[in-house]
């Protein structure tokens, strides 16, 4: 857990991600993968969205991955933050902010491990740590 | 079927205000689509199509009705891809004069994002997962310049020169927002916004707008302006795929660019003159790359000593001063891109921009946010 410096909107549930958001909860990343091609894909989806073949099944990931592309915000009112593009251990392209106050050295290729902080008293958001 | 010369942009119009806090949104509508008709010779009455975006508020339905069109549209189109639109409207509106569903179609942009900001596309599937992100278009498409930069050796001073062609052109456009020349020292000394793109590399936030009408060979030559055929049009997703196979140095115009060159019947060494969006350096630049003007990765080189800017390089582009300086009206560049091909097709850019010999003239547009999901869109002009 690290200090939350910026401001976050309620996070936005629906009877889809309901699930995610409950495991989130609990500290667990969990990912949706395809019984048809086999494949874990993002944002999660019933209906897989790469081979649309079958429904997809919730399962617990590692949330390892590492940094395919980053940036860090200036331009914001309550101080700099850092976004990019995480590419999970065998799995898909997330894109996420990074933990508040890790503004330094992101690097493509560096290890990343997907993390949840308390936003406000009801919500936990997802974030991406350097491992 | 083909839209290939069955279709000409008669009229247009640039409002020439950049700041416009006395003036509503649909007045600024009204304006300018009140100002192409003008430039057509063709009036409030012949209009029997209209196309618009998602800066419309209302869509066609609304605006439609303030500008008292309702009852006289055979059709209408609000299909919103972002600053895109406009581009993919010149084949939306080709497609439905060839197909018999219109012969006047107009097209309007407008808004004030300084002193009224439009209200947020409504969000996609992706909303919970990203939305409290904070991610903005400097934020998002730093991210492709960051992965250009990583795999190809691109450089800052490489962008660079992308804003110091669009400013050189833009010095002789008087109504331009930003008239200054700078140079690659300006623009990598300017104050960094989402690393690694600086302030310099990110385009103006303009208020007005503009239209264009496009109408039948016959009622376009009936009119006695210079002829503008439209060739051809294509129009191209690219999303995150599922978080599938991404590669963030790509846009989508890899394949809507090719596709309406083909489609038109031209290559690359026909283009005489390019309207390219430039939302940001980095979007001219893939853009450049994704049409075939050079390969993927070379964009750095090609953008450099000028050779954008019109009357020095190979690819005069922008030649109003683009987005970077001239007008990005509601964060929206495909409007003013549309204006500015017409212009230099009719022979009507400024002199000193003017391209010698104009006959064919491109048009791209990247609407959305780049890096997340956005619509691509590329249309041929041709001088008739």
């Amino acid at each position: 857990m690290v200090e939350i410096i910026h401001k976050y909107p309620k996070v936005a549930k629906n009877e889809e991600t309901k699930p995610f958001w409950e495991a989130a909860k609990e500290g667990k990343f969990m990912v949706r993968r395809c019984p048809a091609c086999g494949e874990i894909h993002w944002y999660p989806r019933t209906l897989c969205p790469l081979c649309h073949k079958a429904e997809t099944v919730w399962e617990e990931h590692s949330g390892e991955g590492e940094i395919y592309t980053w940036t860090v915000m200036r331009k914001s009112p309550t101080g700099p933050f850092g976004l990019g593009y995480v590419k999970l251990d065998g799995g898909p392209f997330v894109y996420v902010r990074f933990r508040d106050g890790l503004t330094e050295g992101l690097e493509i290729g560096k290890k990343t491990k997907m993390v949840f902080d308390q936003i406000n008293d009801e919500d936990v958001y997802l974030f991406a740590d350097l491992a | 079927m083909s839209i290939k010369r069955k279709a000409c942009i008669a009229g247009i119009y640039e409002h020439p205000l950049r700041k416009c806090p006395d003036q509503s949104i649909w007045q600024l509508h009204a304006e300018v689509a009140d100002g192409a008709l003008k430039d057509a010779g063709l009036s409030w009455e012949d209009v029997d199509g209209y196309f618009c975006g998602g800066d419309a508020p209302g869509g066609a339905m609304g605006m439609a009705d303030y500008l008292g069109l309702t009852d006289q549209l055979t059709h209408y189109d609000t299909t919103d891809t972002g600053g895109s639109s406009y581009v993919m409207h010149v084949g939306k509106m080709a497609e439905a004069i060839v197909m018999g569903k219109c012969k006047v179609a107009l097209c309007t942009l407008a808004g004030k994002p300084r002193t009224a900001p439009p209200t947020p596309r409504v969000p996609g599937a992706e909303q919970g997962f990203e939305g409290g992100y904070a991610g903005s278009p400097p934020n998002l498409y730093a991210l492709a310049a960051r992965r250009h930069m990583h795999e190809f050796g691109t450089t800052s001073e490489q962008l660079a020169w992308i804003k110091v062609a669009a400013s050189t052109h833009a010095q002789y456009n008087p109504h331009a927002m930003l008239r200054d020349v700078v140079t690659v020292e300006d623009v990598v000394n300017s104050p960094m916004i989402a690393d690694p793109l600086h302030m310099f590399d990110c385009c103006v936030v303009s208020e007005g707008g503009g239209a264009f009408v496009m109408t039948t060979p016959e009622i376009a030559k009936s009119l006695g302006k210079p002829i503008v055929n439209v060739l051809s049009a294509a129009q191209f997703l690219k999303g995150q795929n599922g978080g599938g196979v991404m590669d963030l140095t790509k846009s989508g115009l890899a394949v809507s660019g090719p596709r309406a060159l083909e489609e038109a019947g031209v290559t690359t060494a026909d283009i005489k003159y390019a309207s390219i969006y430039d939302s940001f350096t980095i979007t001219v630049l893939m853009q450049i790359e994704d049409m075939g003007f050079c390969a993927k990765g070379e964009g750095g080189k090609f953008v450099m000593d000028g050779n954008l800017i019109s009357g020095v390089g190979k690819l005069p582009f922008n030649t109003d001063g683009g987005g970077l300086c001239n007008n990005h009206p509601v964060n929206r560049g495909g409007m003013t891109k549309v204006l500015e091909a017409v212009r230099q097709l009719r022979g009507e850019a400024h002199e000193k921009v003017q391209v010698p010999n104009c006959d064919i003239a491109l048009v791209t547009g990247i609407g959305g946010t780049l890096t997340v999901r956005h619509g691509s869109a590329a249309a041929v002009l041709e001088r008739g």
